[in-house]
C-alpha cells in the first residue's frame, strides 16, 4: 500500500515513467504477436517438411512433371515406407501477390490415404475426407473457406476464375465434403483434391501444344516420401540420399535442408521484430532508473529514520526494488493491455479470407509483462543500493 | 541493573588531515528507568553520544554494552535488531512519513519485527496514551508541532523498547508545549519503567530528569544525580 503511495505521490513522475515502459511493454506485445504468428507459420512448415522427403524434378528442368513410375521405384528405397503423388496449383490464377505473412490460397491434389503419414495433423470442424475415388469432391482450409463462406455440401469452382480471365479458361465445379479446423499454417488456405482431379487441373494447365501429348493419369508434379513412423530427421535425410544416389531423374531435397531454412527465416524475422520491441522497452527502462534516483534522493530522511527503527540494508533495498519492480508490472500490465487490445481488434477486422497478422501465446504474455517486471526491477538495482548503503546518521540529518 | 553501559566509548572522525574528537573516553552506567539528560555546547559530543548509544554510529574504540549485550561485537543485522527491539528514537524535526497517516507512522517500526496484530493494537493504546486518538487517521501535515512530536513518542515506544533516546525533542515547539511532551515522557518513564536520554540545550529540561550529564569536548565533564531539580550530593 505504501509502495503504491509513494509511486502516486509524484503523479506527473511515475505517470511518464510509467508511460515509457506502457510504450516498449505496447511495441513489444504488437511485435512479438506478429513474430509469435509467423513462428506458427514457420512450425507448420518445419513439422510438414521435418516429417517426409520431398521429390521433384532435378535441378535445371523447368517443368515439374514426374513419371508415376518414380514412386515405385522411391518405394524400393530401404527405409522408404510409402509414397504419394503430389500436385499443386494457385487457387486464384492471375491474382496479384502482394506482400503478406501469409500463404496464398492453393489448391494440393493428392491422395487422401497420405493423412495418416503427414506429421502435419488437420482436423475436421464440418464433414470429412474426400473420396480417393470419387472425383469432384474438395476439403477446404479454415481460412479459405471462410473466404469463399462455404458449407458442407456448397459447391466451388476451382481454380477461381479471374475476372478479366481469357474465354478458354477451364475450371471445375467441386462439392465441399469437409471444412478442416483452423491450424494457423499451410492448410488454413488450401484446398484438397484427390489425385485424378490434380491430374485433371494439371492437364489444363498444360500448355495446349503439348496437352494431349502427354498421359497425366501417369504424370505427377511432386512425390512425398515417408519414413516409418517416428523417423528422425537426420534418418529422413538418409532415405533423400538414396533416392538422389539410386533413382535418376529425380531430386529429393533432404528435410534438414528445408527446415533449416523455414528457422532461420523465422528466427531472424523473430530478431528484428524483438529487438526493435526491447529496445523501446530499454529506454523505458532508463526511465525507471532515473525516476528511482529521484526519489532515493528526496527519501534520504525517511531511509534514514527506517535504519533508525531496525530497518537493515537488506530492508531498505527490499522496499525500493520492490517499488522500481511495481512502476515495471503496472506498465507491463497497462502496455499488454493494450497491445493485446489493438492486435485483437487488427485481427477481428481483418478482412474475410485473409490470414489473421497476430497471435497472442501465453509465452508472449509472460514474456511482455515478465520482461517489463524484471526491467523494472534491474532499473531499481542501482538506486535502491545507494538508498540501502546511506549512512543513517547522515541520512536523518540531510536537508 | 544497568541497563546501559559505556566503557571507554570513544568516536573519532577524520576531516581532511585534521582528527576530530567527537568523544573521548566515555565510560559510564545508566541504570534502568532513569531519565537522563545530556546537556553541553554545540560540538560538545552529545549527539555523538546518542548516536552511538542508538547504534547508529560505531565507536572507534570502547564498548557500549546495551542490557548486557556487547554491541561493538555486533553485525550490521544484529545492531539493526537491537534498534528494533530495544531502542526508540525521538528526534528534533519529528521525522514522520507525510504518506502516511498518525497510526501508520506509530505502526511503522514493526515492519521490522514482524509484529503485526498485536502491534496494531498497541498502536491504537500508545495513541490514545499520548492523546491522539481523535487524530488516528490524520497526515502529519495536518498536525501541530507538538501532535507531531507526541506522535513520534509513541511510535519511540510502539516495538516496547527498553531505552528511549531524545534528540533536541523540544527543539521546535513552544514552551508550554514542551513541557507537556516532558511531562509524558516522565510518566511514560514512571510507568514503562523505559530508560529515557534526552539531549538537550534547555537547561529546564534537563533539570526534570533523575541525572544530568554533562560534556565538554568530548569528555564527561559533571554527572550528577538530580532530586526535584536539585543535584543529589
Amino acid at each position: 500500500m505504501e509502495i503504491l503511495r509513494n509511486i502516486l505521490r509524484h503523479k506527473l513522475r511515475s505517470f511518464l515513467t510509467i508511460s515509457g515502459i506502457v510504450i516498449g511493454v505496447l511495441a513489444l506485445t504488437t511485435m512479438g504477436a506478429l513474430a509469435e504468428n509467423f513462428n506458427a507459420l514457420i512450425d507448420g512448415g518445419v513439422t510438414y517438411f521435418g516429417g517426409s522427403v520431398t521429390v521433384g524434378p532435378p535441378d535445371g528442368e523447368a517443368a515439374s512433371l514426374l513419371p508415376l513410375s518414380k514412386i515405385d521405384e522411391i518405394k524400393r528405397i530401404p527405409g522408404v515406407q510409402a509414397a504419394f503423388p503430389s500436385y499443386g496449383f494457385s487457387a486464384k490464377p492471375g491474382a496479384v501477390t502482394t506482400v503478406s505473412f501469409g500463404i496464398p490460397d492453393q489448391i494440393v491434389a493428392g491422395d487422401p490415404a497420405e493423412n495418416s503419414w503427414s506429421a502435419l495433423k488437420t482436423s475436421y470442424a464440418q464433414g470429412g475426407s474426400i473420396s480417393a475415388t470419387s472425383q469432384g469432391e474438395v476439403v477446404l482450409g479454415s481460412t479459405i473457406d471462410k473466404e469463399f463462406n462455404k458449407k458442407i455440401g456448397d459447391t466451388l469452382d476451382l481454380p477461381v476464375k479471374p475476372a478479366d480471365a481469357k474465354p478458354d479458361f477451364v475450371n471445375h465445379t467441386f462439392k465441399v465434403v469437409g471444412i478442416l479446423n483452423p491450424t494457423r499454417t499451410a492448410p488454413d488456405t488450401f484446398a484438397y483434391i484427390n489425385t485424378a482431379d490434380g491430374q485433371m487441373l494439371l492437364k489444363d494447365s498444360l500448355p495446349s501444344a503439348i496437352r494431349d501429348q502427354i498421359d497425366v493419369s501417369q504424370i505427377t508434379e511432386g512425390i512425398d516420401v515417408y519414413g516409418k513412423a517416428g523417423s528422425s530427421i537426420s534418418d529422413l535425410d538418409k532415405i533423400a540420399n538414396r533416392i538422389n544416389q539410386q533413382v535418376s531423374g529425380v531430386k529429393a531435397t533432404k528435410p534438414s535442408t528445408l527446415v533449416d531454412s523455414f528457422k532461420s527465416g523465422g528466427a531472424i524475422f523473430t530478431a528484428i521484430t524483438t529487438a526493435a520491441a526491447l529496445l523501446a522497452l530499454i529506454i523505458g527502462g532508463l526511465s525507471v532508473v532515473n525516476t528511482m534516483f529521484m526519489a532515493v534522493a528526496e527519501r534520504v530522511r525517511e531511509i534514514g529514520l527506517k535504519k533508525a527503527v531496525g530497518a537493515t540494508t537488506f530492508n531498505i533495498l527490499g522496499e525500493f526494488l520492490i517499488e522500481a519492480t511495481m512502476i515495471g508490472l503496472i506498465g507491463g500490465l497497462i502496455g499488454y493491455g493494450l497491445g493485446a487490445a489493438i492486435v485483437l481488434y487488427a485481427n477481428a477486422t481483418t478482412p474475410t479470407g485473409q490470414s489473421t497478422l497476430f497471435l497472442i501465446t501465453v509465452n508472449l504474455t509472460i514474456l511482455a509483462i515478465g520482461f517489463a517486471t524484471v526491467l523494472g526491477a534491474v532499473a531499481g538495482v542501482l538506486p535502491a543500493w545507494r538508498a540501502a548503503r546511506l549512512d543513517p546518521v547522515t541520512a536523518l540529518r540531510n536537508e | 541493573m544497568a541497563n546501559v553501559k559505556l566503557v571507554n566509548l570513544t568516536k573519532l572522525y577524520k576531516r581532511g588531515s585534521e582528527t576530530i574528537h567527537a568523544l573521548v573516553d566515555v565510560s559510564l552506567d545508566i541504570e534502568m528507568g532513569e531519565f537522563v539528560s545530556v546537556v553541553g555546547r554545540s560540538g560538545s559530543g552529545k549527539t555523538t553520544m546518542l548516536d552511538l548509544m542508538g547504534l547508529l554510529l560505531k565507536p572507534t574504540s570502547g564498548s557500549l554494552i546495551i542490557d548486557d549485550v556487547d554491541t561493538t561485537k555486533l553485525g550490521d543485522r544484529e545492531r539493526a535488531r537491537v534498534r528494533a527491539r530495544k531502542i526508540g528514537f525521538v528526534f528534533q524535526e519529528y521525522n514522520l512519513l507525510s504518506g502516511l497517516n498518525v497510526l501508520e507512522n506509530v505502526m511503522m517500526p514493526l515492519r521490522y519485527t514482524k509484529d503485526g496484530k498485536a502491534g496494531k493494537q498497541r498502536a491504537v493504546e500508545l495513541i490514545e496514551r499520548v492523546g491522539l486518538s481523535d487524530r488516528a487517521r490524520h497526515r502529519p501535515t495536518e498536525l501541530s508541532g507538538g501532535q507531531a512530536q507526541r506522535v513520534a513518542i509513541a511510535r519511540s515506544m510502539i516495538n516496547q523498547p527498553s531505552l528511549i533516546l531524545l534528540d533536541e525533542p523540544t527543539g521546535a515547539v513552544d514552551t508550554e508545549t514542551a513541557q507537556q511532551l516532558i511531562d509524558l515522557l516522565k510518566r511514560r518513564n514512571q510507568e514503562d519503567k523505559v530508560t529515557i536520554v534526552i539531549v538537550t540545550h534547555d537547561l529546564d529540561i534537563a533539570g526534570q530528569g533523575s541525572r544530568q550529564i554533562r560534556l565538554k569536548d568530548g569528555r564527561v565533564l559533571t554527572d550528577q544525580k538530580l532530586l526535584e531539580g536539585v543535584p543529589v550530593a
